[in-house]
């Protein structure tokens, strides 16, 4: 059996008789990177916030590193690095005062300071005050608060939020080295799909409150990869004729559409509809980028 | 000690924000205003205060020492809760591995050790201001002094819990500030000694004046519990 670093079961907040996330079972594996994607409001950081202890679930249990939450709550937590939306600093501070009021907290050595500081980029900026920091750097310095316990699994809650391409890329490069360097598992959340496709293993995808996504990444792109649309005489008769013939197909109004695109499998269809007689008027392909098919399943349920 | 880990870092916290100025500032503002006092009328405070030089002179500061104390917490709990609630920093210290009871706690401590130096600091200008004016220094009534400084501090602790977790609770600081400088200025009234906004004047003139520190540490205790258990289990925005 697979261990799961998070596994939520039926997971629910409820706001005032709103559900803000209903029956939500995320699993995350062990050196996983899971992107958790939703609109803004889907949910997400509601989520985030329970994994965290911040807020109470209303239903539905989390159980973390295989333990329940709310039993272990102090040792779980000390597994884990966390950045929430915004990041949260003392503006007063330094970068090094700043990690050194969590170090204080979590017992870190002092040296973990300086290594942390190093694998952000922020070792030349660590007596600044932190307040002249730009977002980007801020940002970052909440990524070191985060690594500074040596935690298994990072939280990351939208940390690209407000930053520019060259800053997005950076972060980007960090959080993909985090499982390869020092076998981390992140969670990283946020509302684009192009922020996360090129990191994460798996993604989950949530929409108002509910997940509706959750696998691999390579399965969310076969579902994107386009199929081929037949338009024939009589759409019913030759999906039953081809699946005679062992080849997968569905109805789609007066379309029949192939599941896949492999050249040799639509050449038999056609083949075998034309000798039964079918006249096939059409073969096209039709694409779905991937950012469609997230808009798509975002979008459903909604007006 | 978890407690102790969040109070090292509360102490680094507050490095740089004037906090500690505040706490120097108070004793030296109270004591100005008895320099000021004795300053314009020497000569005649110290043909009414002959019989008791000394007694007089915490006879004039006394007045003043409940509303500045109760000042004082609501201006210094407002301070410590803003630094964390200037960028939202709950949800980061939070999520950290320590309980809520112990961050709780450790703001506690902190506003509680800093008031405790600027009372050290009152027995000490108190000390040097008397002896400027030229009162004997055998004459001297430490045990009172003492008193004047520490006991009202104690009676008030209530309102330190009560602002502290005020504070903590609302982002916004309007309500505790406001409710803080109301209540200051009705300790200078003895409204009821049923009612704690008497207990920090009462601790000093009495009589019974150990009823009212007890009652003011335990009404504070009480508080402190509430707070703590409220703030445990609330939900963190």
């Amino acid at each position: 059996m697979k261990e799961w670093v998070i596994e939520t079961s039926a997971l629910g907040k409820r706001y005032k008789g709103r559900y803000a996330v209903s029956n939500l079972n995320l699993k995350i594996g062990k050196g996983e990177i899971y992107g958790f994607l939703g609109p803004n409001g889907a949910g997400k950081t509601t989520t985030i916030r329970m994994l965290l202890g911040l807020i109470q679930p209303s239903s539905g249990a989390i159980r973390m590193f295989g333990q329940p939450l709310h039993k272990n709550k102090m040792s779980i937590l000390r597994r884990i690095g966390s950045l929430v939306e915004y990041p949260s600093y003392y503006g007063h501070l330094s970068a090094t005062d700043n990690l050194e009021a969590i170090r204080r907290i979590i017992d870190a050595p002092k040296e973990r300071i300086g290594e942390v500081l190093g694998i952000v980029g922020l070792s030349k900026e660590a007596k600044r005050p932190v307040k002249g920091f730009s977002l980007g750097m801020k940002q970052r310095l909440g990524i070191a608060g985060a690594l500074l316990g040596s935690p298994e699994l990072l939280i990351l809650d939208e940390p690209t939020n407000g930053l520019d391409p060259a800053g997005i890329l950076e972060i980007r490069e960090l959080i993909k080295s985090m499982p390869r360097e020092y076998g981390i598992t992140v969670l990283i959340s946020s509302h684009l799909l192009s922020e996360v496709e090129q990191m994460a293993h798996k993604v989950g995808i949530i929409r108002q409150g509910e997940l509706v996504f959750q696998d691999t990444l390579e399965s969310l792109q076969q579902q994107a990869r386009g199929c081929v649309s037949l338009r024939v005489s009589d759409a019913e008769r030759a999906m039953v004729l081809l699946d005679g013939c062992g080849i997968d197909s569905s109805l789609a109004g007066e379309h029949l559409n192939l599941d896949g695109t492999d050249d040799a499998i639509v050449s038999r269809a056609v083949q075998e509809l034309v000798m039964a007689g079918h006249s096939v008027y059409r073969a096209e392909e039709r694409r779905k980028s991937l950012e469609e098919l997230f808009l798509r399943i975002v979008g459903e349920g909604q007006g | 000690m978890m407690l102790a880990k969040a109070f090292r870092s509360d102490l680094l916290k507050i490095k740089g924000k004037g906090l500690w100025l505040l706490v120097c500032l108070a004793p030296v503002g109270l004591i100005a205003l008895q320099v000021l006092n004795f300053g314009l009328r020497y000569d005649y405070l110290m043909k009414l205060y002959a019989e008791d030089l000394w007694g007089g002179l915490l006879d004039s500061l006394l007045m003043f020492v409940p509303i500045a104390l109760v000042m004082g917490m609501t201006i210094l709990s407002s301070l410590l809760a803003n630094i964390e609630h200037y960028t939202s920093s709950w949800k980061q210290l939070l999520a950290l591995p320590i309980p809520r009871t112990a961050v709780f706690g450790a703001k506690f401590a902190v506003a509680a050790v800093m008031l405790g130096v600027s009372c050290a600091l009152l027995v000490v200008g108190t000390v040097v201001l008397g002896l400027a004016l030229g009162f004997r220094a055998a004459d001297m009534p430490v045990a009172d002094i003492f008193a004047l400084s520490f006991l009202p501090y104690f009676a008030a602790w209530p309102f330190l819990a009560l602002f502290l977790w005020l504070c903590m609770t609302f982002r916004n600081q309007a309500v505790p500030l406001t409710i803080g400088i109301v209540l200051a200025v009705f300790t200078l009234f003895g409204v009821s000694e049923w009612l704690p906004v008497s207990w920090p004047m009462l601790a000093y003139t009495g009589p019974g004046q150990e009823v009212f520190v007890g009652a003011g540490l335990l009404a504070g205790a009480v508080i402190l519990l509430v707070g703590m258990v409220h703030f445990s289990r609330k939900d963190v925005a």
